[in-house]
């Protein structure tokens, strides 16, 4: 379902206004900035993410098409590539540099928790552990199933499922109590 | 075909696709089952709000200025793509012009190349011509100033009574050449055409043309005991002579 907003935004985009960049930076730019974050673990890193993937966003803007994707979802996927290509080159660097074991680079966990996303990360919490995981290092390590696996150390089927479920039924694993939450306080 | 829409909502491709991580194949094959089953669409849109719904909860504020930096960056860029593109412009028609003169002056070479061996064939041509010329003018200066050239008057027989010609045969430079004074009337459709007989072969001299020009001199093939005949020949000249038509003979 495409809001007025999206409709009018991929519109400009399509037409190569520059109004196009300046809403899309108003309405998004805070979730694929945290998107970003979340991939590269540091916010400069994200900065040059963010600002790369506005100018991909910006040329490619004709190749986007509303019938096969939402607009966030395009915008998402430009966003998150834009961070795991970052994320590898520098690593490569650092591997070049000082040879650290692989198995570092991978490391999963919720280092780097800034103090600007504690509130969402409080609904975040809200999401299972177990699912919130997997779908972190799919999502934001940049992870193939197999590679998930292998690193969590849980079966390929048990991330598939997750990933499923997870995803499926995010709005009933985490949406539905907050708004549960929202009608006790009015309640009360 | 709900079976076939189980198994599939069953595999991952649908999770893949919606991060943009599937092959081009597979990629092909979701697109399918999106626009051709509404449960598959159904899900996928769902998918869609939930990726949303989960990006948005890591939401952080962006820094100040960086909106600034972004739309900078890109206003440049977009510059420097028009100026790219003006550049563009102008090289394609620089490139078009230079491909264009290019080809007139390939055309104009080549036209000159031909005109210039047409020239040099034609040098060629006239340098023989005068070379040749320059040897019978020089061949018949050497004939009539030479004291030992011999002098031949010729006259037709009853065939050719008007006939007078002059021969000068010169043994020591083995050369001969005749002067036709006069020529016989001739009937319309014939010539005069010349003959020599060297060592008892007949030689074809042509066919005397400007008979009215009286100070021309023409060689003849110089031979010992050589005869020269003028025979009276239907008009192109023949191959043999005709023996009845001898309108006169030189023997030098």
């Amino acid at each position: 379902m495409s809001t007025l907003l999206e409709n009018h935004i991929v519109e400009l985009l399509q037409e190569r206004n520059e109004k196009a960049i300046s809403l899309l930076y108003e309405n998004y730019s805070d979730t694929l900035y945290g998107v970003a974050f979340k991939v590269v673990k540091n916010e400069a890193l994200a900065q040059d993410v963010l600002q790369e993937s506005f100018v991909k966003i910006w040329k490619k803007a004709d190749t986007y098409d509303p019938t096969k994707a939402k607009l966030f979802t395009w915008l998402f996927r430009i966003t998150r590539n834009t961070a795991i290509d970052k994320l590898r080159s520098g690593k490569k660097k650092i591997e070049k540099e000082i040879q650290i074991d692989v198995s570092d680079v991978y490391k999963l966990g919720i280092d780097g928790i800034n103090p600007d996303s504690i509130d969402m990360q409080e609904n975040l919490e809200k999401i299972e552990d177990k699912y919130r995981i997997v779908l972190e290092a799919l999502f934001f390590e940049g992870m193939t199933q197999q590679e998930a696996s292998d690193e969590l150390d849980i079966p390929l089927g048990t991330i598939k499922s997750r990933l499923k479920i997870g995803l499926r039924e995010l709005r009933k694993i985490y949406v539905e109590p907050i708004i549960l939450l929202i009608l006790l306080n009015l309640i009360s | 075909m709900k079976d076939k829409i189980k198994d599939f909502l069953e595999t991952d491709l649908l999770e893949n696709y919606l991060l943009g991580t599937t092959t081009e194949l597979e990629k092909q094959k979701v697109e399918r089952y999106i626009a051709m089953h509404p449960e598959v669409r159904k899900t996928y849109n769902k998918l869609q709000e939930n990726l949303e719904e989960f990006a948005k909860s890591y939401a952080l504020k962006t820094p100040e200025g960086l909106k600034d930096k972004i739309i900078t960056t890109i206003k440049a860029q977009n510059k420097t793509k028009k100026k790219f593109m003006s550049y563009a412009i102008a090289a394609s028609f620089v490139a078009f012009l230079f491909a264009v003169a290019t080809y007139f002056f390939y055309n104009e070479n080549k036209n000159l190349q031909e005109e210039n061996s047409v020239v040099t064939n034609q040098i060629k041509l006239l340098e023989a011509d005068m070379k040749e010329r320059l040897e019978d003018v020089r061949n018949q200066f050497i004939v009539l100033n030479n004291p030992q050239t011999k002098k031949f008057k010729v006259r037709g027989n009853n065939k050719g009574k008007n006939l007078k010609a002059v021969a000068y045969v010169n043994p020591v430079k083995k050369l001969s050449y005749i002067n036709l004074q006069n020529l016989p009337n001739l009937a319309e459709g014939e010539c005069l055409q010349m003959w020599a007989e060297v060592n008892g072969e007949m030689i074809n001299l042509g066919i005397i043309k400007d008979a009215g020009n009286k100070d021309n001199l023409l060689a003849l093939p110089y031979g010992e005991n050589a005869v020269g005949y003028i025979t009276i020949e239907p008009e192109g000249g023949n191959e043999t002579p005709t023996v009845d038509n001898i309108v006169a003979n030189i023997s030098y």
